[in-house]
């Protein structure tokens, strides 16, 4: 890019944007008062403390196990104490790492609204004392609730913040940081939900939520917390492939056709994972497959049948395996390079950047914010609607309610990049095959879970 | 393969004896040269490889002393010409180099090969003299070694800027045909040295020797194979001429040298699948069925006998891996398919499935690209096995125990051995293959290619069925380096070859290449 002007153009329309943002968002805006940078200043001395504490990675089977059948007080008050330790200290270390950015990428106003959530975050967090009683666990979690909200928006800030600072800072370096950054982000959730559900639970032991919705009142033994023992791999294909279809529906009108999912393998393959996250994953993949099988196809008559997308589920002895089979045309070899990037790319990049440089576009702007918002971010997003969705029984609507909300053809360039970030999160993998001119093959490896801990490790926590 | 298998095992034997009599090199100081180039006398006389020779190369190679005691030093027309930077070799200057094919066009053809060809053989000999003494000591590995010194002289007897007549140019010719037919063995017989020298190399380090080899004789081979093609072309051409005077283009088969821009991938995929389907039916009494699917009837111009290589490997072990482990992934819905089926002897098993794309890409060149699928049920292959498999398997071959580590579960399907039955392995090698679609007369008549490989899969076959009762002891059988020599010819004009494993169900393989004119992004 040889001129540093769109950046420029950018950084004034977002203020205004940011503007128009506040009779919306006020909970967000509050937190990104134009500060001179020395205003942020903090002492970094009870930074450092933190952050010369290493996290303690948890195992998805330790969650598992964290609540159990046999939730007491006790249980409850040392899950809630961990995440009050836990919290901060994850937190700080982020915080350093972004202190290390180079000013120029801090000062980017997507970038210092981020830094600003963390810090704000980091000092609550800090303060919290000890939870000697449930009383005090309710206060906590309601603090924790309000977090999680207010942090939704920072996954669409720091993309675009990323993009925005694309020129400043290498691309694989930025990408390392954003990689980093999620992956700690993902932690951080799946504790703090983990502890708020496993207290809803407690708090109403003859309610249990996911009873209604899957309608078998016995089922609920096998759901602790966010984790869910059993995921059926099927189950969720099929979810999320309804969905996606329904999304396209939307998108291009009744009248075009949608390609059909067929589901291939060990088609009664279950095994334990967090839903969410894998739910969030099949239905990105869905999402570009779908997409891309109509747009290849585009135009074409009702009747016309749209090549299948084939779905693999291949129970392995260490992992499972999903293969999503499209004939949506592959990638284009010029995006091919950058798809696992979040700050190179070609087309998302040209995106963003239209966006910013044509005013007129501001509401859509403001659309592409707010659908970012819940659809990056679906994770915490829809844990959040999930306990409420609980109360009212209609959890598998509501899990993925986020997926539906986000305009169909809006392609950030970032499902991909993130679908990868969670994967790996528990130790799996996302690789994608172009046959080009043809059609993807993308294959998701799930582990299986036995005593892996989280991933945290390898980010140099 | 047998009258040239034969001139090895003396050569292997001589060059052992020498290495009894003389321990080390300063005692054989004497180094008889291969005389001349009459092919009436293809017995190499070498007794020893003349390891350090720093001889000055030009000229007459009947000058038949060399002495080995001096080193390198600033007269070494090896090192000299190693150090001359290689210009890469595209496809698209093969093309240019033979279209349309005058003869103007051969004689500058012959004369780039002559300019490139030294080079080239110079850092073969160069990579090979700088190993460990040991192991160029090996009788095998100097065997190859004595062929890159009598191939570099043999070149370098015609002058530079040579040949300048049609004559000249026949013998030039002839001379990179037979240099083309000592080297057919090459890689099996330095695998085979490596093999012999296991305890004293890191297999690391054999891996990439032989990586860094493999992939600088391919362009090699081509080149030497390129002019040959339009050699054999113009001469067919020229009875043509008479009749239908100068300036008539190509006959139209579309073959420029080696280079066919009417390939159908399809056809070629189709014909391998005949040929491994028989070694199959022979070995096992089954045949997976094939299916091609995708953009069939679309052309990519590419360099068939590459295509065919690599294809030919990865439908054996997508073959293979179908019928060892077919209980595996059966499903009722299978055997409900292939009970419709008229009973071919396909043994129920689960169709290998290929997927073929052609996509043409914008800009300058406005090439093609090929991406092929391969898709089995064949089980997948063995996380544990999975790191190995673009390794030189011969590389964990254990001579004592006589078969090839990791002795996986049946489910490998891309490893070139099963531990239960290592002989059988034997029909899979390289050089079966190789020889096939190596021997140089099948170039210079376009047909040749095609039918030769079902043809010579038959020859193959049988003798492979003649094989399996030995244990397989003096073949090369199995050495385990069709994946990874596959992926050496994807890659050597940019392309790609990966494999995607599902243990418990099956692989995938993605090919890629680039045709005619692909820029690269």
């Amino acid at each position: 890019m040889p001129n540093p002007l769109p950046s420029v153009q950018w950084r004034a329309l977002q203020t205004t944007l940011r503007r128009g943002n506040s009779t919306q968002q006020p909970a967000a805006i509050a937190l990104t008062p134009n500060l001179a940078p020395n205003l942020r200043w903090r002492s970094s001395s009870v930074l450092d403390s933190y952050v010369d504490k290493p996290a303690r990675p948890i195992s998805l089977r330790q969650l598992i196990f964290f609540g159990g059948r046999n939730l007491d007080e006790v249980r409850i008050l040392n899950s809630a104490n961990y995440v009050r330790s836990e919290l901060p200290i994850r937190i700080a270390h982020r915080i350093r790492d972004m202190q290390k950015l180079p000013y120029v990428v801090v000062t980017n106003p997507h970038m210092s609204h981020v830094y600003d959530l963390y810090y704000k975050a980091f000092d609550t967090l800090r303060k919290v004392p000890e939870i000697k009683t449930i009383e005090d666990n309710d206060r906590f979690c309601s603090i924790v609730k309000n977090m999680l909200r207010e942090h939704l928006t920072i996954i669409p800030n720091l993309a675009m913040g990323v993009l925005e600072c694309k020129d400043l800072v290498p691309a694989a370096e930025i990408d390392r940081f954003m990689n980093k950054l999620l992956r700690s982000r993902i932690s951080r959730r799946v504790i703090a939900e983990q502890h708020i559900a496993l207290t809803d639970t407690f708090n109403s032991p003859f309610h249990f939520p996911a009873s209604s919705a899957f309608q078998q009142p016995n089922s609920h033994p096998d759901f602790v917390g966010e984790v869910f023992l059993r995921c059926n791999a099927k189950e969720v294909v099929e979810r999320c492939g309804k969905l996606a279809q329904n999304l396209a529906r939307d998108a291009f009108g009744p009248d075009s056709p949608v390609p059909e999912i067929e589901i291939e393998g060990h088609t009664d393959t279950i095994f334990p994972y967090i839903l969410s996250h894998l739910e969030y994953m099949i239905g990105e993949l869905l999402r570009n497959s779908i997409q891309a099988t109509i747009e290849k196809h585009h135009p074409a008559s009702p009747t016309t049948k749209l090549p299948l997308i084939k779905v693999l589920i291949c129970h392995a002895p260490q992992h499972i395996i999903f293969r999503v089979s499209d004939q949506g045309g592959g990638i284009p070899p010029d995006e091919l390079p950058h798809l696992w990037s979040f700050s190179k790319g070609a087309r998302s990049q040209a995106r963003l950047e239209n966006f910013a440089r044509v005013p007129t576009m501001a509401a859509t702007m403001q659309e592409l914010l707010n659908s970012h918002t819940h659809t990056s971010s679906i994770v915490g997003h829809q844990n959040s609607i999930n306990m409420t969705a609980r109360k009212v029984g209609s959890r598998e609507e509501s899990s993925l309610s986020s997926l539906t909300s986000r305009p169909p053809n809006l392609r950030l360039g970032i499902g991909l990049p993130m679908s990868r970030v969670y994967a790996e999160y528990w130790a799996g993998s996302l690789e994608l095959h172009s046959l080009e001119g043809y059609g993807t093959d993308v294959f998701l490896q799930i582990s299986k879970l036995g005593n892996k801990s989280e991933q945290l490790t390898l980010d140099g926590l | 393969m047998i009258l040239r298998a034969r001139p090895f095992i003396r050569w292997s034997a001589i060059a052992a004896r020498a290495l009894v009599a003389h321990p080390t090199p300063n005692r054989t100081p004497v180094i008889c040269l291969r005389r001349g180039l009459s092919t009436q006398d293809p017995e190499p006389r070498l007794p020893l490889a003349d390891k350090f020779t720093t001889a000055p190369l030009e000229g007459n190679p009947q000058s038949k002393h060399t002495n080995t005691t001096s080193t390198t030093g600033s007269n070494d027309e090896v090192a000299r010409l190693a150090a001359i930077p290689l210009p890469s070799l595209t496809l698209q200057d093969l093309v240019r180099q033979g279209y349309p094919l005058s003869s103007q066009r051969l004689l500058a053809s012959a004369r780039y090969t002559r300019s490139i060809l030294p080079i080239r053989l110079a850092k073969h000999i160069l990579a090979l003299r700088n190993l460990p003494f040991i192991i160029v000591s090996n009788p095998h590995i100097s065997e190859i070694y004595n062929n890159y010194i009598y191939s570099l002289r043999s070149v370098l007897q015609f002058p530079n800027n040579h040949p300048t007549t049609l004559a000249e140019e026949g013998q030039f010719t002839q001379m990179l045909k037979d240099i083309v037919k000592t080297h057919s063995n090459t890689i099996p017989t330095l695998a085979k040295g490596f093999i012999e020298c296991k305890r004293y190399i890191d297999p690391e380090e054999v891996g990439s020797v032989l990586e860094r080899h493999l992939r600088t004789r391919i362009g090699t081979r081509l080149l030497a194979e390129q002019h040959i093609a339009l050699h054999e072309a113009f001469v067919g051409k020229g009875v043509k001429d008479q009749h239908n005077g100068e300036g008539e283009e190509e006959s139209g088969d579309g073959y420029i040298g080696t280079i066919d821009t009417n390939m159908l991938p399809s056809k070629i995929i189709l014909s391998c699948s005949e040929f491994v389907g028989d070694i199959c039916e022979l070995r096992y009494g089954v045949r997976p069925k094939l299916i091609i699917e995708g953009h069939t009837k679309e052309k990519f111009p590419y360099i068939p006998v590459h295509l065919e290589y690599i294809i030919t490997e990865l439908l054996k072990n997508a073959f293979r891996a179908t019928i060892e482990s077919p209980t595996l992934t059966k499903t009722p819905h299978d055997l409900h398919e292939s009970q419709q089926d008229d009973g071919v002897g396909d043994g129920n098993l689960p169709p290998v499935i290929v997927t073929l794309s052609v996509s043409r890409r914008d800009g300058v060149g406005g090439g093609k690209v090929l991406s092929v699928r391969i898709r089995d049920r064949g089980g997948g292959i063995a996380p544990e096995v999975l790191p190995s498999i673009w390794k030189y398997s011969f590389t964990t071959f254990d001579p004592e125990r006589g078969r090839y580590y990791p002795p996986s579960s049946a489910s490998t399907s891309a490893m070139s051995s099963s531990a239960s039955s290592p002989s059988s392995s034997s029909q899979y090698t390289y050089s079966n293959i190789h020889n096939l679609t190596g021997v140089v007369d099948d170039y210079s008549n376009p047909m040749n290619v095609n039918l030769g490989m079902s043809g010579g899969g038959t020859i193959d076959a049988l003798n492979i069925a003649s094989d399996t009762g030995t244990s397989g002891g003096s073949s090369i059988a199995g050495l385990g380096y069709g994946l990874p020599l596959s992926r050496a010819y994807a890659e050597y004009f940019g392309g790609t070859l990966s494999v995607q494993s599902c243990f418990g169900w099956g692989t995938d393989v993605y090919l890629f290449l680039k045709g005619v004119g692909v820029e690269d992004i």
